[in-house]
């Protein structure tokens, strides 16, 4: 790995160079002194160093502290701060500005070098977890669905935009932030009741809902929080709306067929009965004599079976319609069979 | 003689009908559908119509509502002989207009059999309504009389030819049957017009 920058702040020249001097003798790189807060925001606009040393005390418009929140703020490089003495309301105006260390004046090598190493060392975990939640976001934003995660008061520790979104929707004019919501607005009583239930008993649920012409399935998914009497729950808003439309237009459609089919078979059995008919006369005026016309009618009731088999095989709507609205256990069929929440609602 | 008047747009059923009317002793004239036989009716008068049911383009019920619009034709009695299974739909709606509903497939020997008694029982009511109308009986009373009487002997055929399925509850014989003897006992009517049984 290669030695850390180092960017120092100090008004006094001299314990500037000496600190310098340590610092590269304990291997670090200088990149620069800057001797007040402006000059400093000048300097790290062109430099980047890994950690910069910030005497708290500068002469000018801006003391360490003033210039240290705008360096978080600007550059996020982590910061350790450098004084002689602090009064409380200097230390209170420090630990504001989320120094990552805190050296008093005198110091010795050892200190320096674990200070820094210290700093370099919360920053890159710092940087990590915030990476981490970068990463997690992106995949949480990636998600078309709305989800969110509450706790067992139900106030909200996390949302994806999806979910940002829905819920800007219903609070729109409302004025009551996203943590109200479940209380107040929009969600239904069954779903608060639900929600206590899946909390309660750490089991996934899930709801079906319509808002206007929308159809959503919401899952409930307990997690564990952090003791067991804190459980968490992840609320998920999948969009079901399209399947319902394919369901209703599969439902109409089935049943049309189902019409047309019955109307067929009628007129296929009226065409049977006619060859039949035709036989029976036949036999009883001359077997011997009609032999060809009866074969003849025995070949048109066969393609007409033929056409009836043909029929069932070509009713693949009316097949499915039935499998979907009439058999009793639907599970083996992922094909056709709802998502699971919403078993039951059919019948 | 009588004369028979087949319906049917099925050749072979045309061939074989007239062959077995022939033989039981009637004058057979068979067409292949409805129009074709409201054509022939403004020349013939046939004693009886054998009519189908599912033919194109004109069904056999749409026939019989044009028999009954038919000047010369109107009274002209018509038998359905067809394939389709019977509903009671049909039956409430036509059943006052036909003689009777016979499934095909039936013994020809049996159909025309039972041809000679229906057309007795017609001429009998005819006879007996006759006289009702010369003597001065209401004419609408003895059309609903008549109307009436084929609804109640249909429902009791089909009663007996198609047991599963509950004819007399879908068309309230109880009730028409009611009506009929309260209409019988109204018009004075002493006996019931030629009832000799199942005619199949």
């Amino acid at each position: 790995m290669s030695p850390a920058s180092v960017f120092i702040v100090e008004d006094e020249l001299i314990e500037a160079e000496d600190l310098r001097q340590t610092l590269e003798k304990l291997g670090y790189i200088v990149t620069g002194i800057a001797r007040s807060g402006e000059s400093a925001l000048e300097s790290l606009n062109t430099t980047r160093p890994d950690i910069v040393l910030m005497d708290i005390h500068l002469t000018g418009r801006m003391d360490g502290i003033d210039t240290a929140t705008r360096v978080r703020i600007l550059h996020k490089i982590p910061i350790i701060f450098l004084t002689a003495y602090a009064d409380e309301t200097t230390l209170e105006r420090a630990k504001v500005s989320e120094p990552y260390g805190y050296i008093l004046k005198p110091f010795d090598e050892r200190e320096l070098h674990s200070a820094i190493e210290m700093g370099l060392y919360k920053h890159r975990v710092e940087e990590q977890a915030r990476e981490n939640e970068r990463t997690i976001r992106v995949l949480a934003n990636a998600i078309p669905d709305a989800v969110m995660l509450l706790d067992h008061s139900r106030q909200i520790l996390a949302l994806n935009n999806a979910m940002e979104y829905r819920l800007g929707r219903i609070l729109r004019g409302s004025g009551a932030g996203p943590e109200h919501f479940l209380d107040h607005y929009g969600i239904s009583e069954s779903i608060l009741s639900r929600l206590e239930e899946s909390l309660q008993h750490g089991r996934t649920l899930h709801v079906v809902e319509k808002t206007g012409t929308d159809w959503f399935e919401i899952s409930l998914n307990p997690i564990p929080g952090s003791s067991p009497d804190r459980p968490l729950v992840l609320v998920q808003y999948h969009d079901i709306s399209d399947y319902k439309r394919l369901e209703e237009q599969l439902k109409t459609e089935g049943i049309t067929q189902i019409a047309q089919n019955m109307e067929q078979f009628q007129i296929l059995n009226d065409q049977i009965r006619n060859p039949l008919q035709a036989i029976m006369g036949y036999v009883s005026l001359d077997c011997a004599r009609y032999r060809e016309n009866i074969m003849k009618q025995i070949g048109i009731i066969d393609d007409l079976v033929s056409r009836l088999d043909h029929g069932w095989v070509e009713s693949e709507k009316v097949r499915k319609f039935l499998l979907r609205h009439y058999r009793d256990n639907r599970d083996d069929d992922p094909g056709t069979s709802p998502p699971a929440g919403q078993r039951g609602e059919h019948r | 003689m009588y004369t028979v008047l087949v319906v049917d747009d099925d050749p072979a059923i045309r061939e074989i009908f007239t062959a077995f009317l022939q033989r039981g002793g009637f004058t057979p004239v068979a067409v292949s559908g409805g129009r074709e036989c409201l054509d022939l009716l403004k020349t013939l008068t046939p004693d009886i119509i054998l009519l189908d049911l599912m033919m194109e383009p004109m069904d056999g019920w749409e026939t019989l509502r044009a028999i009954r619009h038919h000047p010369a034709a109107g009274q002209v009695p018509v038998m359905i002989v067809t394939g389709k299974q019977p509903v009671p739909e049909d039956i409430l709606q036509y059943g006052d207009m036909i003689e009777d509903f016979i499934g095909k497939p039936v013994e020809f020997e049996k159909l025309v059999a039972c041809l000679t008694p229906t057309l007795e029982k017609i001429r009998d009511l005819h006879r007996m309504t006759a006289q009702k109308r010369e003597s001065g009986t209401d004419t609408a009373l003895i059309e609903e009389y008549t109307r009436l009487l084929r609804l109640v002997r249909i429902t009791q055929n089909m009663s007996r030819r198609y047991r599963n399925i509950p004819w007399a509850e879908r068309i309230a014989l109880k009730e028409q049957e009611e009506r009929l003897a309260s209409l019988h006992t109204l018009l004075g009517f002493t006996d019931t017009p030629g009832d000799r049984g199942d005619r199949r």
